[in-house]
């Protein structure tokens, strides 16, 4: 997909509909957790490993020129040649001397994403050569005319049946959709393409500096043959494959297989250092010669991610798609929807942005919804999410949000009187609302109707407005709590506020609700709209200097993310700096704290007799705040018989505006989650977000009419209230 | 006949290898559709590779040297039974594409992964290995390393140029429907034959 012209939500409408992409991903995303966590299981200590390969990958980018000049000279000194591409067009150059030279007509390719990059193939094809793929993917995206919707899986987004006719096509004879059947079919056809070709391209999953040697992983044995039949072989490389030791390959090659494919190793590790022998045919004789190697090194844009203080994190990427098969996102839609020219999902948005374009990755960039899932398996610990929001910022600093968000963001959001007043008009009817473009933007409004899901309604009165028969000082206070409520909890939830508050005030906490917070601006910053974020972490922490307290409770975990970054927000401006710090060091998540209390309290954290609860664990709650035994806990301190769900910290299909923007993708999300949930027979379903809880009491009334949604905190109070 | 390294088994990490992690690396070579045979003699060895011949009714076999068939006297063996087999670098390029099978030695096993190591340095080694649908692989039992860490701590000693491989189990592919199917371009099946390091002992290559 290039980037012009996409209309993403067409695209996503069109893919959902796509049983054949929709079968094959969502099978692979059921099986692949369970598959990969069985390959690990010998794998030794897998995070002391995930820490070894980031802290190799670190080192190297930092001096990734000595590190590719010492493979070039390895390399050359042992009779490969090493060319340095600055794009697509030098690397064209290159081998079109090069096939001139030796008379190259024929040329047979495995697989290399980087020659995908610069779309290699089509050029040379144009040119007259005739090239081959033949790694089966990418052999049927060939014949498809596709690009690769996966790293490692470039075709599955089709059915056999779909690739019988692709091969009926070329084959010009019937090929029926028998898997095993097309297979050897492929064997056949391909088989003349190595014997006969005159150059063998290959990419290379590693580079090694200290000896010059490619190493290659692979399972159908085609890289190997591409190795060992024709008389070139030129290997197309990104810098960031470099490593600079032998025994670094052992790293690697202990994570790729089993992330990429849940496979202790590949059926072939190759590795070739420097020019090997192959035989070639002169006259009637066989006579051994020395085959020639050149390895092209492809810059298009690495280096300049290199010097990049936060992307050169790209260079930690083994190209294992680990992060693609846990992606909620991605296993719906697949890489043609969520990707760039070549690259897919997450980690494929941040690649497309530098080596293809931010116009590229503008245009799909807001498919990651933060779940943060892929940071939990990449091999090298890259954090996708926070280096997409990065990019966001970029964006916005270059040239700014669409308008009407801007008019938004910078009028409403930064204007709490304007922003609570709107959201109070809400609640007399969101219908005249829902026409204006304006509200549309707003963090907390929810437009439009959707089948499987019913909206939250804009509560009557706020929680701001209850409260006030609420807050009382308990005689002999252990402490003063103020509570961050969060724009959910204030307007849509107000009674999991009040839970909140009677829990804290049974804890023996005087508790204070500073009246001029709010929004914490995550909804704003999520966009890149930085400046704007800035004013309202000003508000925010002036509104907190004004009550001042030993806690800052919140019980929104995205709030309590959005709070912890003040100090980091403004660090441009000292004095901010400091005061937000100040503030944001008090803020605490609310199950961490009452847990914590509730210990110190000598309280039970066990009492039986309670409903059957189930608990999701909200994404920001889990990988952010690293938050999930306490709140567990604390519904068996409530009385709660708890029942785990599967997948109980896959995303809910909310996160923030995204379950609006994007409600079709949203909704077959939730379903998943509708399905766990029904499957444990649990009465309810408790959480600790309130984001999440709105998509979820949505989804519970429409599809599991039976099963109440809490907040943890409301389980608790409803247990005190007894 | 070139090769990556003239003596492997010297850089085999002292007290990490040996004959007891030889059930491990036969449990997951065979997890992987790799066919394992331990024999504790070559004359068995001699006898499985015949077995294996007259089973797939092969006609012509691709043969590349090594110790243990040698050893084991293969070659010869396969001569008797009526079997074509070449085994000189022009002959095995001349009839590599049509051979039924590929014999050659690999260096050593990894029991983590059920992996074997293959120095594909000379040209014969990586034809025989690649193109026939048959891969016969001969192993010392007793040079089992216990995994990939180990494996690349005796490469990184001794790869200074060259070509080495590790081959775990048959070529396969998922890319159709994610259906995993045995026997794309390399071999679909890989035959591991692992003889004990007594048996080779006894016989001309020690």
């Amino acid at each position: 997909m290039t980037g012009e012209n996409r209309n993403i939500r067409k695209e996503i409408h069109e893919k959902l509909q796509d049983e054949a992409l929709r079968a094959n991903l969502g099978r692979f995303a059921e099986v692949y957790p369970s598959v990969r966590a069985a390959a690990l299981e010998n794998a030794g200590d897998v995070e002391a490993l995930r820490e070894a390969i980031k802290q190799m990958k670190v080192d190297t980018v930092d001096r990734i020129e000595a590190v590719a000049d010492a493979f070039e000279a390895a390399a050359t000194r042992r009779g490969a040649k090493v060319f340095r591409a600055a794009d697509g067009e030098a690397v064209f150059g290159y081998l079109m001397d090069l096939c001139r030279e030796r008379n190259v007509k024929r040329i047979v390719k495995s697989k290399s994403m980087a020659s995908e990059e610069i779309d290699l193939s089509p050029y040379f094809k144009k040119k007259g050569f005739h090239v081959c793929e033949s790694d089966l993917g990418e052999w049927i995206i060939e014949l498809a005319g596709h690009k690769p919707s996966h790293m490692v899986m470039p075709a599955i987004h089709l059915s056999r049946y779909q690739v019988a006719d692709y091969f009926s096509k070329e084959l010009d004879k019937e090929i029926p959709p028998d898997i095993a059947f097309m297979v050897q079919a492929a064997r056949q056809r391909l088989r003349g393409e190595f014997l006969n070709a005159d150059m063998g391209i290959s990419g290379a999953n590693f580079g090694i500096a200290e000896n010059g040697a490619i190493g290659l992983v692979t399972n159908e044995g085609n890289a190997r043959l591409v190795t060992t039949l024709p008389p070139i072989h030129v290997v197309i490389m990104g810098y960031e494959k470099l490593i600079p030791k032998i025994t670094d390959a052992a790293l690697i090659l202990k994570l790729l297989p089993r992330g990429a494919t849940a496979q202790l190793m590949t059926s072939y590790m190759t590795l070739v250092g420097g020019p090997t022998p192959v035989m070639v045919k002169e006259g009637e004789r066989w006579v051994e010669k020395t085959r020639e190697m050149h390895i092209i090194l492809l810059d298009n844009g690495r280096l300049r991610a290199a010097k990049d203080e936060k992307f050169k994190q790209i260079f930690q990427c083994v190209r294992c798609a680990s992060c693609l098969n846990v992606c909620p996102v991605y296993t719906l839609v697949g890489g043609h929807v969520y990707g760039g020219h070549t690259y897919a999902g997450g980690i494929g948005a941040i690649l497309t942005a530098f080596l293809s374009g931010m116009a590229d990755f503008e245009k799909f960039h807001e498919l990651c919804i933060g779940c943060r899932r892929c940071t939990e398996v990449c091999p090298g610990k890259i954090d996708i999410p926070g280096l997409i929001e990065e990019l966001r910022v970029r964006a916005v600093k270059e040239h700014g949000l669409p308008f009407v968000m801007k008019q938004v963001f910078e009028n409403v959001m930064t204007n709490r009187r304007l922003f609570h007043s709107l959201m109070r008009a809400a609640s007399l009817g969101m219908k005249p609302f829902a026409k204006g473009n304006l509200i549309r933007h707003l963090p907390l409004f929810f437009s439009g109707l959707a089948k499987d899901r019913s909206l939250p309604t804009i509560a009557d009165k706020p929680l701001r407005d209850r409260l006030k028969t609420l807050l009382r000082k308990p005689d002999n206070p252990i402490g003063r709590a103020a509570f961050f409520s969060g724009c959910t909890m204030d307007f849509v939830l107000p009674e999991t506020g009040e839970s909140v508050v009677k829990v804290l005030q049974d804890l023996g906490y005087e508790v204070v609700f500073p009246i001029d917070q709010s929004c914490c601006g995550k909804p704003v910053s999520a966009t890149g709209d930085l400046e704007t974020a800035r004013k309202i972490a000003r508000l925010n922490v002036q509104a907190f200097e004004k009550e001042p307290a030993d806690a800052i409770i919140t019980g929104c975990p995205a709030c309590v993310e959005a709070l912890h970054g003040y100090a980091e927000l403004l660090k441009d401006e000292p004095e901010w700096r400091e005061r937000a710090a100040a503030v944001a060091h008090k803020v605490r998540e609310f199950c961490s704290f009452v847990a914590e209390e509730y210990v110190k309290q000598g309280r039970p954290l066990k009492t039986a007799g309670g409903p059957k609860v189930t608990y999701h664990d909200s994404c920001h709650m889990k990988r952010v705040l690293g938050i999930a035994v306490e709140p567990r806990k604390l519904i068996e301190a409530a009385g709660g018989e708890l029942v785990e769900m599967k997948d109980s910290d896959k995303c809910c299909g909310m996160s923030g505006i995204f379950g609006v923007k994007y409600a079709e993708l949203s909704m077959p999300i939730l379903e998943q989650k509708m399905n766990n949930i029904r499957d444990t027979g649990a009465e309810i379903v408790a959480c600790a977000c309130s984001g999440c809880m709105v998509q979820l009491q949505g989804g519970l009334d429409k599809q599991v009419p039976g099963v109440k949604m809490k907040h943890v905190a409301d389980l608790l109070a409803e247990k005190i209230e007894k | 006949m070139r090769r990556t390294c003239e003596n492997w088994k010297r850089h085999l990490p002292a007290g990490k290898f040996g004959a007891h992690l030889f059930p491990e690396f036969e449990r997951r070579a065979k997890a992987v559709s790799a066919e394992v045979f331990h024999v504790k003699t070559a004359a068995e060895a001699a006898e499985v590779v015949c077995n294996l011949a007259r089973f797939t009714n092969a006609k012509k076999v691709v043969s590349v040297p090594s110790p243990l068939q040698e050893a084991a006297g293969i070659d010869a063996a396969l001569r008797e039974i009526g079997i074509e087999v070449y085994s000189d670098p022009a002959d095995i390029a001349a009839h590599v594409a049509t051979a039924d099978i590929g014999l050659s030695g690999v260096e050593f096993g990894i029991a983590e992964t059920g992996s074997v190591c293959q120095d594909g340095y000379a040209i014969e080694s990586r034809l025989v290995s690649t193109l026939p649908p048959l891969h016969v692989a001969f192993l010392d039992s007793s040079l089992i390393v216990p995994g990939i860490i180990e494996a690349f701590e005796v490469i990184s000693q001794l790869f200074d140029h060259g070509y080495i491989s590790f081959i775990t189990g048959p070529s396969r592919t998922a890319d159709i429907e994610r259906v995993l199917t045995i026997g794309v371009h390399g071999p679909s099946r890989f035959v591991i034959i692992a003889v004990d390091g007594e048996a080779q002992e006894g016989g001309a290559a020690s």
